[in-house]
């Protein structure tokens, strides 16, 4: 104690600037051991809580398991449904466990479909989880909202759909976005509704979850898609032209002739990529005749179209652009040539890399 | 004389500083990464036939020892809608007989886009008649070096984005889906690159080019060489995305618009620091064009790579690494505080000229300033003692937090034991590690002024560790 009382009486002495440094070292140094103090404790929790969670992720995966082949023909739950119920709730109420009944839940449904994922749907009502996910929209945090909306997607709740869309126009892109496939999911193209009224850009990332849920949904009912084609969002426009794609949008024919003449190169790439999908070659003609006023990227889009319908009377056009500055364009014009006529340009070959080396 | 000793406290004071904001940036941007990141499902992306293109491109000289489970590694990526380019350049091993046998192999004519010149094919192209390689092309050209290599691939792809890649990098099966989100998430700009996450992958076992066991190597120089890279990745970079002023993308993954790749001429093969240079030259495009662009960077690990351990090749790294620098800001330099390169110019450029490119250099002369100093007995002791605790406890407390850092993100070091290690190499690592840095930048320096033809070195390749 009494050396400790010298150091610091010494210091005193010294000049300010040194007296400052020496404070700083001091932080410096408690940091050192209260960060390594609780770098020794933040690792063996996480590790405590892995093997924790790992052993009730077990004990509830065969608890559901047993529930739902306990199961009976009627609606209403048999016996031993009803102890695990009961069982489950009393550990709802813990946020640790109640996180890994859900995930547990979660992952069950993802492999399982029918009525037996159905049941598990009811389950999660049975249990009381639905208040806590309805709780979860009524917070602040963007974070909890967004995993609000993912569980009552998740489990299919459609009766609290007002409550979802109120987070129509939320701040944070994330909750908007949990929003929407929440309507995808539940509700398929009706749920697409919110592209009437979204003023934001529908990211490529967004576009292709969509999708992916749609076809999942197996909806044989598709959307009318010609008034998000007319849309004055480019990317509703350009998800419309994947929609058209993926279902087969024959009638939206004359709005994707349209289109090739939309500002925005592209949605103009994107037509021309659905016209080819769709086997429209009418475009082809107009694309011909103004393929020099297009930008390259839209050339090449559209070459590779002809790579699919090229025919014999198109060697005059593409002749014409053989000699294009762009070398991917030149490229793709001599591997159309050769598929037309086989013989007659692999005795260029030469003639074939110069060109493309020009 | 009286003005040097304020010249270096000043450097000092602003350099911590720099390294404490850009602590703080990075914390906020990982926390509020990771948020995001949990809502994200990657499954879509998997399965989706708009899913875009890419062409992983993979440079090989020399490397028989690994090459075929690299590849294998490679190939088992969980994405739907991509192919793996394997340049082999002019190797003098067995490197390609060795895919052409493993792979059912045989040579192809193909129509090269010659888009970037580059030096010709030896043997030429290769694919597999086996459909369960069908995405695998080998290109066998003659030596060029790695920067020729990836230029090859960049004509040889037919993809919208490329990942160019080590092919000792152990890639993540998840790591395209992750790494292309950047390009298709961001609506307000275009990425024009992307990176993320090198782990080092020393001791780790591997089987079948997967990642089974994440072990702690055994050497102080490999150790240190981990807690460098924590701090490196979570404490600077996510900073730097942050602040769109990211001048590097690691070498051994980054993925790239291809297009945007090709437009700048491809990879610079007159200097070892291609990694660093291309996205400076991409970057300084962009601004030239006006468009408004980002070059991203994710904090999820997506590859494991192995770093070198032993002294010689740690020097001959991290003296490429060095000229590269000094390259690429040489070449550059018209950027240099210039307005109109925004940030590129006027916060990236200079942070990486005074903090990266000028620190070695003025470390040493501190350090024999200070010794010019003690042989004219003019050292006022208490102020070196009491700065030199200060800078080596803030050192020490800087490597602490990243390892801290990792244990909240991603956990991955989970065996007991490996957290005091940690800590140890944090209180060992100025003694160890970076006077090794030191030498090894200012041999660097030495080495692009006075012996210019010094090349990429070669490092020997001991493969990871076998299940």
């Amino acid at each position: 104690m009494n050396d400790n009382l010298h150091i610091f009486e010494s210091l005193k002495h010294y000049p300010l600037t040194i007296q400052f440094v020496w404070a700083l070292s001091c932080l410096f140094f408690i940091f050192i051991i209260l960060l390594t103090i609780y770098l020794k404790y933040l690792r063996s929790h996480l590790r405590v809580n892995e093997k924790k969670e790992a052993k009730y992720q077990e004990v509830y995966e065969s608890h559901l398991v047993t529930y739902l082949y306990a199961g009976n023909d009627n609606e209403v739950f048999s016996s031993e449904q009803q102890v695990i119920i009961n069982e489950l709730k009393k550990d709802v109420a813990d946020p640790f466990k109640r996180k890994i009944i859900i995930s547990t839940l979660l992952k069950l449904r993802s492999e399982i479909s029918g009525e037996i994922g159905e049941s598990i749907d009811k389950l999660y009502i049975k249990l009381g989880l639905l208040r806590y996910s309805l709780a979860k929209l009524r917070n602040k945090k963007w974070d909890v909202i967004a995993t609000g909306i993912r569980e009552l997607t998740q489990f299919k709740i459609k009766a609290v759909h007002k409550m979802v869309l109120n987070n129509i126009n939320h701040p944070k892109r994330e909750v908007r976005k949990e929003m929407q496939l929440y309507l995808v999911h539940l509700y398929g193209f009706n749920g697409l509704e919110f592209l009437n009224v979204l003023e934001t850009p529908l990211s490529e990332w967004d576009q292709i979850q969509l999708l992916e849920i749609l076809q999942l949904n197996n909806d044989t009912q598709v959307a009318d898609i010609k008034p998000w084609l007319n849309s004055s969002n480019d990317s509703i426009v350009i998800f419309a032209l994947k929609l058209a794609k993926v279902y087969n949008q024959f009638e939206a024919k004359e709005e994707l002739i349209t289109l090739l003449n939309h500002n925005s190169e592209d949605v103009r790439i994107n037509v021309i990529s659905a016209l080819s999908h769709l086997h429209l070659f009418e475009a082809t003609t107009i694309l011909k005749n103004n393929f020099s006023e297009r930008s390259e990227e839209e050339q090449i889009a559209f070459l590779k179209m002809m790579e699919n319908v090229y025919e014999a009377s198109d060697k005059p056009f593409l002749l014409e652009h053989v000699h294009h500055k762009n070398s991917e364009i030149r490229l793709s014009i001599m591997e159309i040539l050769k598929n037309i006529n086989f013989e007659e340009y692999t005795l260029y070959d030469d003639d074939i890399k110069k060109i493309l080396t020009a | 004389m009286s003005i040097i000793p304020y010249f270096f406290l000043v450097f000092s004071v602003v350099a911590i500083a720099s390294y404490v904001i850009l602590a703080i940036i990075s914390a906020v941007e990982t926390i509020e990464y990771m948020k995001k990141n949990s809502f994200i499902n990657y499954k879509e992306i998997l399965s989706s036939t708009f899913s875009p293109s890419i062409s992983i491109i993979a440079p090989a000289y020399n490397e028989s020892l690994n090459i075929v489970e690299n590849v294998r590694s490679l190939l088992s990526s969980h994405y739907v809608n991509y192919d793996v380019i394997i340049v082999n350049d002019g190797s003098k091993d067995d490197s390609l007989s060795k895919l052409i046998k493993a792979y059912d192999l045989i040579q192809i004519d193909y129509l090269i886009n010659e888009q970037i010149k580059t030096k010709p094919l030896r043997s030429g192209i290769y694919k597999s008649t086996n459909p369960a390689f069908d995405k695998l092309t080998v290109v066998d050209k003659k030596n060029g070096g790695k920067a020729d290599a990836l230029n090859m691939g960049l004509n040889i792809s037919k993809s919208k984005y490329v990942a160019c890649i080590d092919v000792d990098c152990l890639l993540l099966e998840d790591a395209l889906q992750k790494l292309i989100k950047p390009f298709l998430e961001t609506t307000d700009a275009k990425v024009i690159a992307a990176g993320g996450v090198i782990r080092i992958a020393n001791s780790c076992t591997v089987k079948d080019g997967k990642l089974l066991d994440i072990n702690f190597p055994k050497t102080w120089l490999e150790q240190g060489q981990i807690l460098e890279y924590l701090r490196a990745f979570l404490l600077g970079r996510m900073a730097w995305s942050r602040l769109n002023g990211l001048l590097v993308i690691s070498g051994a993954f980054g993925l790239f618009d291809k297009k945007i790749a090709i437009k700048v001429g491809g990879y610079d093969t007159n200097t070892v620091g291609e990694d660093m240079e291309i996205i400076v030259r991409m970057r300084r495009y962009m601004e030239d064009e006006k468009q408004k662009y980002k070059v991203a960077y994710i904090p999820d690990p997506l590859c494991w790579t192995e770093a070198p351990d032993n002294y010689k090749t740690f020097i001959s790294q991290r003296n490429r690494w060095t000229r590269g620098t000094i390259e690429t800001l040489k070449k550059h330099r018209k950027i240099g505080f210039n307005p109109k390169y925004k940030s590129l110019g006027l916060i990236s450029y200079p942070y990486w000229l005074f903090f990266e490119r000028l620190a070695p250099i003025i470390e040493v002369a501190g350090i024999i300033y200070f010794g010019i100093l003690i042989f004219l007995d003019e050292v006022r002791w208490d102020y070196a003692f009491a700065f030199i605790i200060m800078a080596y406890l803030f050192s020490v407390l800087f490597s602490i937090v990243a390892i801290v850092s990792e244990e909240l993100t991603y956990h991955q070091y989970k065996k007991k034991s490996i957290g005091l290690k940690l800590v140890m190499i944090a209180f060992l690592e100025p003694f160890v590690n970076h006077p090794t840095i030191l030498y090894s930048a200012i041999r660097g320096n030495i080495d692009y002024y006075f012996y210019k033809k010094i090349e990429w070195g070669e490092m020997t390749r001991k493969g990871m560790t076998k299940a």
